[in-house]
C-alpha cells in the first residue's frame, strides 16, 4: 500500500474493486466503515454482490477481466468533465512531458503500441521514450495542449472508452458507470480524497499489471497519491506476504526489490550501472540512482568478510538466472511437469491446491525424485501420491513432512499490507517436534555446508562463504538455536567501519563501527556497511548507543489525529507511514487539504539535524529537501521515479504504457469490442506454444465451456483451506465447495439449490454444490447475455477425510499468466455446468 | 361387620394416594421453585425422576381404579338430585339426606373429578416428560402445561376437602380403606339403600 | 452496576462471522458436522455448542440485485425472561449482577419448559439432556471483560457496555427505535434497526406465551389460594358443624319416615 490500513478512514469515497474486505479483510472494515460513520461513500465494483457490496453506499456488477474497460471510461469521464487536478497533473505527473513522435497507440494500430513483434509477442519500446531536451531532461508542454504530450495521448488513447463502449464490454449499466465515475472522480477536488482497494480481482488477470496501472492513472489525474485517505491500495492475501516479497521471495528480485542478477550481467559493475537509473534533472530526487549502495551493502550483510573489494563483494555467488530465463509459479511446475527437477522443497505452501490446472501439478509432483513438505499440516501436496486419480505404486517421488511450528509458537516480524512491520514474541513453545522454519533453515543450511566441506561439490563458495552466523554461542558441532534478533539486524544493516559523510566539511560520522545503521541513507557502496534489506533499514536500529527494536514498539499516541501512530512499531521506509506524501502539498510545501496534513513544511523552525531554519512536520517525508518551489533545493514529489514525477504514461511495462482492454485469455466473446487484438498481445503463451497447443485456440471461444467463472475466498476459510479446513469452528461454517451462480442460469441447466453439480473447464473438472442467489446477475455483453459463475479455492480432497469438502477450484483455472509478473489469470476463464 | 371394598380396591387406593402425595409435593417444589422441597427429594433432577415415576404409578393405580367405581358413578338418580339439594347435609349440624346406594353423589363428583383431572394430568404429564412427536411441539408443550396446573389445581382443592370427608367430618370411613369392612349399622345410616341391595 | 447489554447493528455487521468462532472458542464448544445448502448460512441453527449464528437475510431492492442482511441470532437476555419465569429448577436459570441470563447446568433438570416459553426460541438441550444457549460470557463480565464475540467484531456491530450508554449511541447513530428497549422489560441483546423487525426476521412485540404469563400470574397464586381454600374451608367446617355422627337407629328412622 502506498498508505495503510488505519488511513482508510480517512477517505471521502472508497472504491473497493478488485478485492472484497468484508469477506477478505475483515478487521480493515472497521476502518471502512468508520470512513462511512464520518460521511464517506463505499463504492463496490464486483461482478457478484460480495458482503462488502452489502455495505457499499453504491454497487456495480462488471464481468470478470473487463477492468480496464471500467477504468479508462472513468478516465475519459474525469478528462472530459474536468475533474482531475490541474496543478498536481501538471506539476507532479509527467502528463506534460513530450513523448517520441514516432510513438503509436492501439486507436491508431488497431490494439496494439509501436514496436510489436508478433512471432516473439513482445515489444520494441524504442518509440515509447521521451522527446529530449539538451540537457538530457524529458521536454515538457506545461499547458499539456501538445498532441505529442502525455496529456493529449492520454487523452487520444481513452477516447474509444465512450460509456456505450464500456458499458457493452463490462455488462455494467451506463447510469451506474455515470453515477459512478461522477462520485469517484469528486475526489480531484484538493479538499477531497478517494482511495482506491485492491487484491486479486485485479492481479489475477493476463493483464493484471495493467489493471493497477489504470488505477494510478486515474490516482495521478485526481491528485490522491500521497494524500490521507488516499493512494493505491493493495490489500495483501497473508498477514506476513508483503514481508516476504519485501525479502525478496519471489524469483525476479532479491531483497528490497531489488532486480536479480541475470547471467548476462557479468559483474557487480553491470549489474550496477543496467539497474541504476539516471536522471539529469537537478529537481529529480531519482532515490534508485543509489542501488550501488544496496547491492553492495546486501552483499556484504549476506557474505559479510568474506565479501571484498577484490572479488567483487561476492557479486560472482549470487545465483543468476538465463537470459530470458522465467522462474515464475507457473514455469517452474511446467518444467516439474517435464520431468526436469528432481527435488522440491513446499515450504508452507499447497501448490497442489493453489495452482491453475492443479490436477496436472500433482502429475508434475509424481516426476520428482523427491519433495519436502514444511507444514503444519499434511497437505494434498505432501501427499499428492494418495490423491483422486493416482496410482501409488507407479509414483517413485520420495516425501518428506518437516512439522513447522505455526505464527503464534515463533518469534519475529510480519510486515502488514500498509508496510507496518509488527514484531511479535510467541505465545507457546512449539508442539510436538515442530520446529519454527528459521531454524529448519538453519539445520538445513549448517548440513549441506557440512556436507560440501566432507564431499566437495561442483560450486561450494556461494554456500561456503555465507556468513549465517544467526545462533548464540553453543557447543562445537551441535546446531545452534537461531536467535531471530540477528537476522533482524542482519536486515537492518551495520556500520563495519567508522563512516562519514563526506558531502560536509568537516566530514560528519554518520555511525561508529560495529554499531546498527540509523537509515539506508547512511549505506555506503564502498563496503563500509552492511544491509541485508535497504528498506528495512533502521527497523532495529541504535541510537546514543542503546539498540532499540523499532518494529516492537507499541507507542499509541497520534500527533497529526491521522492515525498515523508513528511510535507504534515501524513502517518501511524509515516509518514513513504516507508514502509520496510530498505530492500531498504544493509546491510551497503548504498542504492541499489542511484539515488533513500529512506533512507541512514550516520555513522557520530549525531543521535538527541541518541546524538550519525550514522543517517538515507531520510525518516523516519523502525526503528532507524543502518543497519543489525551493529554487536552490527544492525537489519533485515522487522521488522513486528516475524524471521525479508521477508515471501517467508507463514505458517500463512489457505490455504498454498505458492500459489497454483486452479480454480474458479464455473469454465469451469471439471478438474484442475495443480492437482486434482479443487478448494481451505481450501475455506469454510460451508453454502452451512448448505444449504444441494451436494458438488459433486462444483467438475464439470454445463452446464447450460458456460461462465465464471466477475464483475467490471467503471470511471462514484461508487459501487453500490447510489450516482452515483443520479447524471445525471454520469448517462448518463453510463445509464444502460451492458454486455461485444467478438464478437465470439455474433456471436453464434446472438446478435446485443446494444440489451436486459437476462444474468443468479444459483442465479437468470438479463437484460443487450449486449457491443459486440474486448475488450474480447475468451480464448483458454486446447484445447477448453472458453469464459468470464463481468458486472458493479453499477445498482439497485430502481433509476431510471422507472428501466431503470437495477438491481445489484450481482444477479449473488456465495455465496462463500476467504479462509481466505471471501470475495466473484465476479470475477470469470458461466452464460448463452440469447435474452430477 | 360388612364388606364395602375389596383389598384390591384398598392397595390400588394407597397406591394412588401416596404416589398422589409424592406428586403434590414434588409439584409445588416444581410449581414454586422450593429449595427445602428439592432437597428432600434428593435434588430437582432427582425430584424429577421421581415425581415422573411417581405420576405413572398414579395414572396406573388411576386406571385399575377407574373401573371399580364407573358403573355406580354413571347412574345419576333421583338420591344424588336429594343429596345436592341438602348440601350433602353437611351445611347444617342437622341436616340429613335421603338413604344412598353405594357412594352418594359427592363421592360420585369426586370420582369425577380425580378421573378427568387425572387422565388430563397424567396425559400432559406425559407430554411435557417425553415430548413426543407432533406438528407443534411447543404450542403442545404449553398447553400441556396450562391444563398440567389447572388439574394440579383442582386437585389442591378437591384433596383436603376428600381427606376431611374421609376423616374427621364422616368418622368411621377411613375404616373402609384400611380393612375393607364396616359395621352394619355404620352402613346402614350412610349407604341403606346399598346395604338393602347387598341383602344384609 | 448498571445493566449491561449488547446492541447489535446490522448496519454495520458484515457477515464475518468472527462471532461465531470467538464464541466457540471461548466457551470450548465443538464444530459441528454441516453441508452446504446452498447458502453461506452454517450451522442451520443454534444448537447446544452454536450459541450464537448470523442468519444471511435477502430482500428485494431497487437499486441492487439484492439486499443483503447479516442479522445476528442470540439469546436476548430479557428483562422479564420466559425460561426464567416457566423453570422448574431454582438456579438452572438465574440473572447475573450484570443483566445476562445465565445458567448452571448441575441444576438444569432437563424438563425443557424454556424451549416453549422463549420467545426467540433460543434454549437448546445437549445429550446429556442439560440447557445450553448464550451467557452473555458470564465469566468473561463477571471479571470486567467483554463477551468474546463483542471483542472480536472488527466494525463494532456487536457492542457491550452500559445500557443506558448503548441506547445513547444508538440514538446518536440516528436510530430512532430500538428493538428491545422495552420489550420484555428491555432485552439485553438490543438492535438497532432502520427498518421494522419482521425485515430482519424478527417478531415485533415479542412476547412471553400468554398461558405461561396466566400461570405464572394467576394459577400460581390460585393455587396456594384453592389448598390453603379447601384446608381453611375444611377446618372452618369442623368447627362450624363438626362431624357427622348418625345416633343410633334415630336419625335413620327419621329419614325413613
Amino acid at each position: 500500500m502506498t498508505n495503510h490500513w488505519i488511513d482508510l478512514r480517512n477517505a471521502d469515497v472508497i472504491l473497493v474493486m478488485g478485492c472484497n474486505p468484508a469477506e477478505n479483510h475483515p478487521i480493515s472494515m472497521k476502518w471502512i466503515m468508520k470512513a462511512k460513520e464520518n460521511g464517506a461513500k463505499i463504492i463496490c465494483v464486483d461482478p457478484r454482490f460480495t458482503r462488502t457490496a452489502a455495505k457499499a453506499d453504491t454497487y456495480a456488477p462488471l464481468r470478470s477481466g473487463t477492468d480496464i474497460a471500467f477504468l479508462g471510461g472513468m478516465i475519459k469521464y474525469i478528462i472530459e468533465n474536468n475533474l482531475y487536478f490541474k496543478d498536481y497533473v501538471v506539476h507532479y505527473t509527467n502528463a506534460a512531458f513530450l513523448v517520441n513522435p514516432d510513438f503509436r497507440g492501439p486507436g491508431e494500430l488497431d490494439g496494439l503500441f509501436s514496436g510489436y513483434d508478433e512471432k516473439g509477442r513482445k515489444y520494441d519500446k524504442k518509440s515509447w521514450s521521451y522527446q529530449m531536451d539538451e540537457s538530457g531532461i524529458p521536454k515538457k508542454d506545461m499547458s499539456l495542449k501538445d498532441p505529442n504530450c502525455v496529456f493529449s495521448l492520454l487523452k487520444k488513447h481513452y477516447a474509444r472508452y465512450t460509456l456505450d463502449m464500456v458499458s457493452s464490454i463490462t455488462g455494467t449499466p451506463k447510469e451506474k458507470l455515470v453515477e459512478i465515475y461522477e462520485l469517484y472522480g469528486s475526489t480531484g477536488r484538493a479538499d477531497r480524497a478517494g482511495t482506491e482497494l485492491y487484491a486479486m480481482g485485479w492481479t489475477q488477470h493476463t493483464t493484471g499489471t495493467q489493471n493497477i496501472r489504470a488505477m494510478a492513472i486515474i490516482q495521478l489525474l485526481l491528485g490522491n497519491i500521497g494524500m490521507a485517505g488516499g493512494g493505491i491500495n493493495a490489500l495483501r492475501g497473508e498477514s506476513n506476504v508483503q514481508g516476504s516479497t519485501d525479502q525478496g521471495l519471489l524469483f525476479h528480485i532479491l531483497t528490497a526489490y531489488n532486480p536479480v542478477p541475470t547471467a548476462a550481467l557479468t559483474d557487480l559493475k553491470s549489474y550496477i550501472e543496467k539497474h541504476t537509473p539516471a536522471t539529469k534533472d537537478p529537481k529529480s530526487v531519482n532515490w534508485m540512482g543509489n542501488r550501488g549502495k544496496y547491492i553492495t551493502s546486501y552483499l556484504k550483510a549476506i557474505y559479510g568478510n568474506n565479501a571484498t573489494k577484490e572479488n567483487d563483494f561476492g557479486y560472482g555467488w549470487l545465483p543468476k538466472p538465463d537470459e530470458g530465463m522465467n522462474a515464475s509459479w507457473l514455469n517452474l511446475f511446467f518444467k516439474m511437469y517435464q520431468g526436469k527437477f528432481e527435488g522440491f522443497f513446499a515450504w508452507g505452501q499447497n501448490p497442489a491446491c493453489s495452482t491453475p490446472a492443479a490436477t496436472y501439478v500433482r502429475q508434475a509432483l509424481g516426476k520428482l525424485k523427491w519433495m519436502v513438505n514444511v507444514n503444519l499440516f499434511d497437505n494434498e501436496t505432501g501427499s499428492f501420491w494418495k490423491g483422486p486419480g493416482m496410482v501409488p505404486k507407479d509414483i517413485q517421488t520420495e516425501v518428506f513432512l518437516l512439522p513447522a511450528s505455526s505464527s503464534v509458537e515463533k518469534e519475529g516480524s510480519l510486515t502488514n499490507s500498509g508496510r507496518w512491520t509488527q514484531w511479535r514474541t510467541a505465545a507457546i513453545k512449539p508442539m510436538g517436534e515442530s520446529l519454527p522454519d528459521s531454524e529448519i533453515a538453519n539445520e538445513l543450511q549448517i548440513r549441506v555446508k557440512n556436507l560440501y566441506k566432507k564431499e566437495g561439490g561442483t560450486f561450494p563458495a556461494p554456500i561456503m562463504n555465507l556468513t549465517w552466523d544467526y545462533s548464540e554461542k553453543h557447543e562445537e558441532g551441535t546446531i545452534g538455536k537461531v536467535d531471530i534478533h540477528r537476522v533482524a539486524k542482519e536486515i537492518n544493516g551495520y556500520y563495519l567501519e567508522d563512516v562519514y559523510d563526506k558531502k560536509v566539511d568537516p566530514p560528519k560520522l554518520l555511525g561508529k563501527k560495529g554499531e546498527l545503521c540509523a537509515t539506508f541513507a547512511h549505506l555506503q557502496a564502498d563496503g563500509t556497511t552492511s544491509c541485508g534489506n535497504w528498506i528495512y533499514c533502521q527497523s532495529y536500529t541504535q541510537k546514543d548507543g542503546k539498540i532499540i527494536n523499532m518494529m516492537a514498539r507499541r507507542g499509541k499516541d497520534d500527533p497529526t489525529g491521522l492515525g498515523l501512530y508513528p511510535k507504534w512499531a515501524w513502517a518501511w521506509p524509515v516509518n514513513r507511514r504516507i508514502i509520496y506524501n510530498r505530492a500531498a502539498v504544493d509546491m510551497n510545501g503548504n498542504p492541499w487539504d489542511p484539515k488533513r496534513a500529512v506533512i507541512k513544511w514550516n520555513a522557520t523552525k530549525e531543521d535538527p539535524n541541518t541546524k538550519k531554519p525550514g522543517v517538515w512536520e507531520g510525518d516523516v517525508p519523502d525526503g528532507p529537501a524543502p518543497p519543489m518551489a525551493d529554487e536552490k533545493a527544492g525537489k519533485y514529489p515522487f522521488i522513486m521515479q528516475a524524471h521525479g514525477l508521477g508515471a501517467i504514461f508507463g514505458p517500463g511495462l512489457a505490455d504498454g504504457p498505458l492500459p489497454e482492454h483486452y479480454e480474458s485469455l479464455e473469454c465469451p466473446l469471439q471478438e474484442n469490442p475495443l480492437s482486434k487484438q482479443r487478448i494481451n498481445p505481450s501475455a506469454s503463451l510460451k508453454i502452451q506454444q512448448e505444449l504444441g497447443v494451436d494458438l488459433a485456440k486462444y483467438f475464439s471461444c470454445d463452446l464447450r465451456y460458456p460461462f465465464v467463472a471466477t475464483t475467490y475466498r471467503v471470511s471462514e476459510h484461508w487459501q487453500t483451506g490447510v489450516m482452515t479446513r483443520h479447524l471445525p469452528w471454520q469448517l462448518e461454517m463453510s463445509p464444502q465447495l460451492f458454486v455461485e451462480m444467478s438464478e437465470e442460469l439455474a433456471r436453464d441447466l434446472k438446478l435446485n439449490n443446494g444440489e451436486k453439480v459437476i462444474v468443468s473447464s479444459a483442465r479437468g473438472k470438479v463437484t460443487a454444490v450449486a449457491m443459486i442467489t440474486k448475488r450474480f446477475q447475468p451480464f448483458k455483453v454486446m447484445d447477448a447475455t453472458v453469464h459468470q459463475v464463481g468458486l472458493p479455492w479453499h477445498f482439497g480432497w485430502q481433509y476431510p477425510e471422507d472428501g466431503s469438502g470437495g477438491d481445489s477450484a484450481n482444477i479449473l483455472t488456465p495455465f496462463v499468466g500476467d504479462a509481466n509478473t505471471m501470475i495466473p489469470e484465476s479470475k477470469a476463464f470458461m466452464v460448463n455446468i452440469e447435474k452430477a | 361387620m360388612i364388606k364395602k371394598v375389596n383389598g384390591f380396591e384398598i392397595l390400588v387406593h394407597w397406591t394412588m394416594a401416596v404416589s398422589f402425595f409424592i406428586l403434590v409435593i414434588s409439584g409445588f417444589g416444581f410449581m414454586f421453585k422450593l429449595e427445602q422441597i428439592g432437597s428432600a427429594f434428593g435434588g430437582f433432577a432427582q425430584m424429577r425422576d421421581i415425581h415422573n415415576w411417581a405420576g405413572v404409578v398414579f395414572a396406573a393405580a388411576l386406571f385399575l381404579t377407574t373401573f371399580h367405581y364407573l358403573p355406580v358413578a354413571l347412574k345419576f338418580t333421583s338420591d344424588d338430585v336429594a343429596w345436592l339439594r341438602k348440601g350433602g347435609g353437611y351445611l347444617s349440624k342437622k341436616a340429613h339426606v335421603p338413604p344412598q346406594d353405594e357412594i352418594n353423589a359427592g363421592q360420585k363428583l369426586l370420582y369425577f373429578a380425580v378421573l378427568f383431572s387425572g387422565i388430563a394430568i397424567s396425559v400432559t404429564g406425559v407430554i411435557i416428560w417425553l415430548r413426543p412427536n407432533m406438528d407443534d411441539l411447543n404450542k403442545g408443550v404449553l398447553l400441556s402445561f396450562l391444563i398440567h396446573n389447572i388439574s394440579f389445581i383442582v386437585y389442591l382443592i378437591v384433596s383436603p376437602i376428600h381427606i376431611y370427608m374421609a376423616t374427621l367430618a364422616n368418622p368411621g370411613t377411613l375404616r373402609i380403606m384400611l380393612s375393607g369392612s364396616v359395621p352394619l349399622e355404620w352402613a346402614r345410616k350412610r349407604h341403606a339403600k346399598w346395604v338393602q341391595k347387598m341383602g344384609y | 452496576m448498571g445493566r449491561m447489554s449488547i446492541l447489535v447493528s446490522p448496519e454495520l455487521c458484515i457477515g464475518c462471522r468472527g462471532c461465531q468462532t470467538a464464541c466457540k472458542e471461548w466457551n470450548q464448544l465443538e464444530g459441528e458436522k454441516t453441508e452446504n445448502r446452498g447458502t453461506t448460512e452454517n450451522p442451520p441453527d443454534l444448537s447446544t455448542r452454536t450459541y450464537n449464528k448470523i442468519r444471511y437475510v435477502e430482500l428485494p431492492s431497487e437499486k441492487n440485485p439484492v439486499r443483503l442482511l447479516f442479522v445476528s441470532q442470540r439469546c436476548m437476555h430479557c428483562g422479564d425472561a420466559g425460561c426464567m419465569k416457566i423453570c422448574p429448577a431454582p438456579g438452572a436459570l438465574f440473572k447475573t449482577d450484570e443483566g445476562a441470563v445465565a445458567f448452571d447446568r448441575d441444576k438444569c433438570i432437563g424438563c425443557r419448559l424454556c424451549v416453549t416459553s422463549c420467545p426467540f426460541n433460543v434454549p437448546r438441550y445437549d445429550e446429556k439432556n442439560k440447557i445450553s444457549k448464550c451467557h452473555l460470557c458470564a465469566d468473561r463480565i463477571s471479571q470486567g471483560l467483554t463477551p468474546a464475540c463483542t471483542k472480536t467484531c472488527p466494525t463494532g456491530a456487536l457492542r457491550y457496555g452500559d445500557r443506558d450508554e448503548l441506547l445513547g449511541l444508538a440514538k446518536k447513530a440516528g436510530y430512532t427505535k430500538v428493538y428491545g428497549a422495552s420489550d420484555l422489560e428491555g432485552l439485553g441483546a438490543m438492535y438497532a434497526f432502520m427498518d421494522p423487525p419482521n425485515i430482519y426476521g424478527m417478531k415485533e412485540n415479542p412476547a412471553i406465551p400468554e398461558s405461561v404469563v396466566f400461570w405464572d400470574n394467576v394459577l400460581k397464586p390460585l393455587a396456594y389460594l384453592g389448598l390453603g381454600g379447601a384446608v381453611a374451608a375444611s377446618l372452618l367446617h369442623y368447627v362450624a358443624f363438626g362431624p357427622k355422627k348418625y345416633e343410633d337407629g334415630e336419625e335413620a328412622k327419621k329419614d325413613e319416615q
